[in-house]
């Protein structure tokens, strides 16, 4: 038994549970990819503007995701999900067809082999998770989830 | 000097990323002894943080200061985070995001040694 099986009937929040692990992967992915970044944003922007800015953007989305995740933000974690996944699949691509503007050290080039795969696999991961916990239990659709048991 | 502190500091991480992974089989919320060997490999990732410091400043070593000492801060602000975690959080997934944590600064550890170029 794990805390996840005491949860909620209806809508169980995206950060609980299992989440938590996703919380915290996307977290570190976060703060790896806005670090990364800012750094390159910040001293060589020039060399391949539009990559770096998409690698800065990709690391507030990450961050985006991450809060979104572990508040339930539901609509919003959506959004950032799939804004991801869009991403590394079309950066992903594009680095490996046309390697111009698109160095190897952005978080999605190559779909994230500099990450081990994880931008890639995480977006299905995260998606997958939101459509499982926000699945409703029959008959519950529109009731709010009741208050969650006290516990100590 | 630099890659055995270097190894010596992963090591740690992968032990301290190995009692958590056994607490997370045991069903178990992070203690707070764990959290003192949390402090123990941060306390090494200072010492490495001043050792890069005073190599850096005193070699000719051409390395992309920015992108070094991006990593090494980065990386003193993983374990605290899943301390707090460890705090808010008393079940066994506080577990999980030490493992993760721990899991992490192993990894920019390498990552510090391709940047220095060891």
């Amino acid at each position: 038994m794990d805390g996840s099986t005491d949860q909620a009937p209806a809508r169980r929040a995206t950060g609980a549970g299992g989440g938590r692990l996703l919380v915290a992967v996307y977290g570190v992915l976060a703060l790896a990819a806005t670090a990364r970044g800012l750094y390159q944003v910040g001293t060589k922007l020039s060399e391949a503007p539009l990559a770096y800015l998409l690698s800065l953007l990709a690391g507030l989305v990450y961050v985006v995701a991450t809060v979104a995740l572990a508040r339930d933000l539901r609509a919003l974690a959506w959004a950032a999900v799939a804004f991801e996944l869009v991403g590394v699949l079309g950066v992903g691509t594009l680095s490996v067809v046309d390697v111009g503007d698109f160095p190897d050290e952005t978080v999605w080039s190559r779909f994230g082999a500099g990450y081990g795969y994880v931008p890639l696999v995480l977006p299905f991961v995260g998606l997958w998770w939101l459509r499982r916990t926000g699945r409703s239990a029959p008959g519950v659709d529109a009731a709010p989830p009741p208050a969650p048991p006290a516990v100590g | 000097m630099l890659v055995p502190l270097v190894l010596l500091v992963a090591a740690l991480c992968l032990a301290l990323a190995g009692w958590a992974l056994w607490f997370v089989v045991a069903d178990r919320a992070v203690v707070l002894r764990q959290l003192w060997g949390g402090a123990v490999v941060e306390g090494a990732l200072v010492v490495q943080a001043v050792v890069l410091a005073v190599v850096q400043a005193t070699g000719d070593q051409d390395v992309d200061g920015w992108l070094l000492w991006g990593y090494v801060v980065t990386q003193l602000l993983v374990l605290p985070l899943a301390a707090a975690w460890a705090f808010a959080e008393r079940t066994r997934w506080s577990s999980v995001v030490l493992l993760v944590a721990a899991l992490t600064v192993a990894f920019l550890e390498l990552r510090l040694l391709q940047i220095w170029g060891m």
